[in-house]
């Protein structure tokens, strides 16, 4: 048989699943996740348009090799070009404004030659009828794509969409009830009001995970989706593609684990949570800066060191994004696992005191 | 005749002028503004960075009161229109939080308690409701943005002379006009927002991450599409870029200042679409 | 085990604002009604009882058990509240279910209880309807059977008969008189004076956060020494009685009844007055019925608190 507190939390979450995923006003909550899937799926629906297309232009003329190119120098002529590489099997019309005085300008016609190998793309770039450079466009590779998805992973899903859903569910599962004055019929019931609290925030958990990992799930597949298979085969298998999807699914967990409680306290003990999301936000973009103690007291932290691909820094990166980029004192998984969720548990025993003190004054609201 | 008939007499006293009367709606929401013993700490906060550019512009102009401190007289600060495009960023970054506690409040509760049909069942059209709401971001945000902001162009034009007025008046057109850009968004997207979220809070928390997400995600399309025409979703950028253009700092962001105008122009139009439908469903017609 | 419900010198303030102020109650069981203005204190005692909100000072023990202990306290109590609100997206069902699984009830007891609440209020064909939809008096009703669906033993409820047509409304204080029949307790408030006066058996009359008088009406009323009672008297011979009352020291006023077949007459002390009654019929004047007509507690109301708003 069920102890009777396990019961009542299944209550409670079964009350709050039809608020946190089907509610109207927690639209904005699956946009937020989605809108990285849509991103990561247009990459790929256009890269592999691209492919299609230089693969197209290898087939309908000689494929051009960028030993090839290399032969191509500033000054030649369009003809000279034709001579050497061929027919283009495409080519683009341009019209350039070059400025000639404080407010005149020249448009200066000229075309864009593209080649291809089959992979890359190659262009011969002219203006009135004279060549004036070459260039090469190679598809995205796996590589460069990973580094990306690792960027976008940290700074806007982690920070901003984990960041503002968890926001949306958690805040609304105290506060919400206030203003909806529909708090009172759970503090009617009897039900200690620690486990309501346990309840409440395991029904948030539960939303919010299995949005955003599924959202996780969705941006890896959508990011992967242009590679063949050989190539994700390659990386599942032999480049610890695996171990990282399973590190970024437990990351987006543990975002929801430590910005939830956060949230869920903040809710309880502010009128206006706009303060406090605002306070924490800057926390969080403040930790590179923060003393060594004070930096545990953040869950960015602690999920920065489990992310499993680290960011490149590049030197043209502004030196505050480089900080942000940086993590000076990583810690091992465990500790970071341990660290948040200790930090999440110190937050909620925080918020059971105040649940405890709880009052119902909805004109306050 | 029934009773009121004898009784009632209309009101025959002044009334307040037409052209004027969105007004009314500030006195309103005067009051209320206030309230918030945060919110009013906050208000007074903002005037912090300007009095510390105060007394940097008459320091700057009284370097000889150093001299004992053995330093020779350059100046501390350069007053230019970087000087003041810095204090253009940071106080419109105090403005967009006040904007997220203050404008949320304005049209959502007249919506909620059934009150913005009461505002419009009186000689006060739609056009003038917004007016007057707007009215209230604008004249408050004015007062921590550009009316310090001259402020200090004042001070810094009288320590200087005639000529280092003449040669920057433009700056003073800058931060005006940088200044109305600035109050214009927050005021209409905080409007907007605040007819179509219920939640006063809810909508302060939506203004929050119109700006930060939006900003956040320009930055993925950015990285992932590799362009840079995802900053024409960040708000914040648009106005920046049209700000270096008031400065003339020569900063290029990515994109013409053409293409921000363009793209703030339509967000402007979509919130007052927004905005317009809302208020509309609420008209008495007469 | 107390069967009673006690305040011990409770006080609630909201910052500067009183709520109550030094309220000593003890509530036997039966049909209490909590009486008096808006802004009397009649929610604020009712929440405090609940636990919703806590006192600033003294004590408060329902049937021995304190609002701090929701545990056991909900087992017992049930509580109707004024606020006219529903958790979002639930049908009439779904609303006394769900919470209903909260006190820990198998599902199929769960169910029972519901459906045995939805009957008791009448609203079985509405039930799988969405509460918003619901009209106020149904939203009144959905409410009720929430707050005795679990067959509490003390019944709190604030305004309940807000919003129902008449025929509910008789419905209504039929269940509640069969609650209180059990040995229950049922506390509730009202503005509706007249009903208060059929359904209560004892009232408490609140005032600007004080308790102004408690207990049976016309216990009160009798207390109340500074308004000389009203008594109709019907009779044969009116002008008769009357002029043989004005040279009683205890009778203030004698009028003659509208329809001349009885007196209205104010005395300062009733139960003087009761005797000379019983001197007089024996004297030969035919009297039909003596019978207060001020001991409702609609007069009651009128002299504690009508009196204290005029001075206010």
């Amino acid at each position: 048989m069920r102890p009777l507190w396990w019961t009542q939390i299944l209550a409670v979450i079964r009350l709050e699943m039809k608020k946190t995923f089907f509610a109207r006003r927690g639209l904005w909550i699956y946009l937020l996740a989605l809108a990285p899937v849509a991103l990561f799926l247009a990459h790929s629906l256009v890269e592999i348009h691209l492919r299609g297309v230089r693969h197209e232009m290898a087939t309908q003329s000689r494929p051009i090799t960028e030993q090839d190119l290399a032969a191509i120098h500033e000054g030649m002529t369009r003809e000279e070009v034709i001579a050497r590489l061929g027919d283009p099997p495409a080519s683009r019309i341009t019209m350039r404004r070059m400025p000639t005085g404080p407010h005149g300008f020249e448009l200066i016609p000229g075309e864009v030659l593209r080649y291809s190998d089959g992979s890359t793309e190659l262009t011969v770039v002219l203006e009135k009828g004279a060549v004036v450079g070459t260039g090469t466009t190679s598809g995205s590779s796996l590589g460069q794509d990973t580094h990306i998805f690792a960027g976008v992973f940290q700074f806007f899903f982690i920070r901003l969409a984990i960041f503002f859903g968890c926001l949306g569910i958690f805040m609304n599962l105290f506060r919400g009830e206030m203003l909806d004055k529909s708090l009172h019929f759970y503090l009617l019931t009897p039900v200690r009001r620690e486990i309501l609290l346990a309840g409440k925030y395991l029904a948030g958990l539960l939303a919010a995970t299995v949005i955003f990992t599924v959202s996780t799930a969705l941006q890896l597949t959508a990011m992967l989706l242009q590679f063949d298979t050989a190539t994700i085969s390659h990386y599942l298998y032999q480049e610890h593609g695996i171990s990282q999807i399973v590190a970024y699914l437990g990351v987006t967990v543990l975002a929801c684990i430590g910005y939830g409680s956060i949230f869920l306290a903040a809710g309880l003990l502010f009128r206006n949570p706009i303060f406090p999301a605002v306070l924490v936000l800057i926390w969080e973009a403040a930790n590179p800066l923060l003393p060594s103690l004070l930096k545990k007291f953040s869950v960015i932290y602690y999920l920065k060191s489990l992310c499993p691909v680290e960011i490149p820094v590049d030197p043209g990166m502004p030196p505050l994004l480089a900080l942000l980029v940086s993590n000076a004192e990583p810690v091992s998984a465990y500790i970071a696992v341990f660290g948040l969720i200790a930090l999440s548990v110190a937050v909620l025993a925080a918020s059971m005191t105040r649940v405890r003190q709880l009052e119902i004054n909805y004109t306050a609201d | 005749m029934a009773v009121y008939k004898r009784t009632y007499r209309g009101y025959s006293g002044a009334i307040t002028p037409s052209w004027s009367r969105f007004l009314v709606l500030f006195r309103f929401s005067r009051e209320t503004l206030f309230r918030s013993k945060v919110q009013t700490a906050f208000f007074v906060l903002c005037f912090f960075f300007p009095l510390l550019c105060l007394l940097g512009i008459y320091a700057n102009a009284h370097l000889s009161v150093f001299s004992f401190l053995g330093r020779r007289s350059e100046p501390l600060l350069n007053i230019n229109g970087q000087f003041f495009f810095t204090y253009l960023t940071v106080q419109s970054t105090l403005s967009f939080i006040l904007a997220a506690f203050i404008g949320p409040g304005l049209v959502s509760p007249d919506l909620a308690n059934g009150a913005l049909t009461l505002y419009l069942c009186r000689p006060l059209s739609r056009t003038e409701y917004v007016l007057g709401k707007m009215s209230v971001l604008v004249i408050v945000l004015s007062w921590i943005t550009w009316v310090p902001g001259l402020l200090l162009f004042a001070v810094q034009a009288s320590l200087s002379g005639w000529q280092w007025l003449a040669d920057n008046l433009w700056i003073a057109t800058g931060i005006v006009w940088g200044s109305f850009i600035w109050i214009l968004i927050l005021s209409l997207l905080s409007l907007a927002l605040s007819a179509w979220v219920k939640w006063r809070i809810a909508a302060g928390g939506l203004l929050l991450a119109t700006f930060w997400v939006g900003a956040g995600f320009a930055q993925a399309i950015n990285a992932v599409l590799r362009t840079k025409q995802g900053y024409l979703l960040d708000v914040g950028n648009l106005v920046a870029a049209i700000w270096h253009g008031l400065f003339r700092d020569g900063v290029n962001m990515g994109f013409s200042v053409t293409e921000a105008w363009i793209a703030l122009l339509a967000f402007c139009g979509f919130c007052l679409l927004l905005l317009m439908r809302k208020v509309k469903a609420n008209e008495v017609i007469r | 085990m107390s069967n009673t419900i006690v305040f011990d010198n409770v006080s609630k303030f909201y910052g500067d604002v009183l709520g109550v102020n030094r309220v000593n109650l003890s509530i036997p069981p039966g049909i209490t009604s909590l009486v008096g203005p808006n802004g009397s204190g009649k929610t604020t005692l009712m929440n405090l009882m609940t636990g919703l909100i806590r006192p600033s000072r003294g004590q408060i023990r329902i049937l021995d058990m304190t609002p701090d202990q929701p545990e056991q306290l909900f087992r017992t109590v049930g509580y109707c509240s004024q606020f006219d609100s529903f958790p979002k997206g639930l049908t009439g069902y779904q609303f006394i279910y769900s919470y209903l699984l909260l006190f820990g009830y198998d599902p199929p007891l769960a169910n029972e209880l519901a459906w045995q609440a939805i009957d008791r209020v009448g609203l079985r064909e509405a039930a799988h309807r969405k509460c918003g939809s619901y009209s106020k008096g149904m939203r009144q009703r959905i409410r009720l059977a929430q707050s005795l669906a679990h067959n509490p033993r003390v019944l709190i409820l604030d305004e309940p008969l807000n919003g129902l047509d008449p025929l509910v409304r008789a419905e209504t204080i039929a269940l509640f008189r069969s609650f209180a029949k059990q040995g229950c307790h049922v506390l509730l408030s009202s503005h509706v004076l007249h009903e208060v006066d059929i359904i209560s058996d004892q009232v408490i009359l609140l005032s600007g956060g004080y308790v102004v008088a408690e207990g049976n009406i016309q216990g009160v009323r009798s207390e109340i020494e500074d308004h000389p009672m009203q008594i109709l008297i019907r009779c044969d011979r009116p002008s008769v009685l009357a002029s043989r009352l004005f040279g009683e020291d205890n009778v203030v006023e004698v009028r003659i009844h509208d329809d001349r077949r009885g007196l209205l007459v104010k005395t300062s002390n009733p139960n003087r007055f009761y005797l000379l009654m019983n001197r007089i019929a024996l004297d030969g004047i035919s009297i039909e019925s003596v019978a207060p007509i001020d001991d409702d507690v609609n007069s009651v109301y009128g002299y504690l608190i009508g009196t204290e708003e005029a001075v206010r």
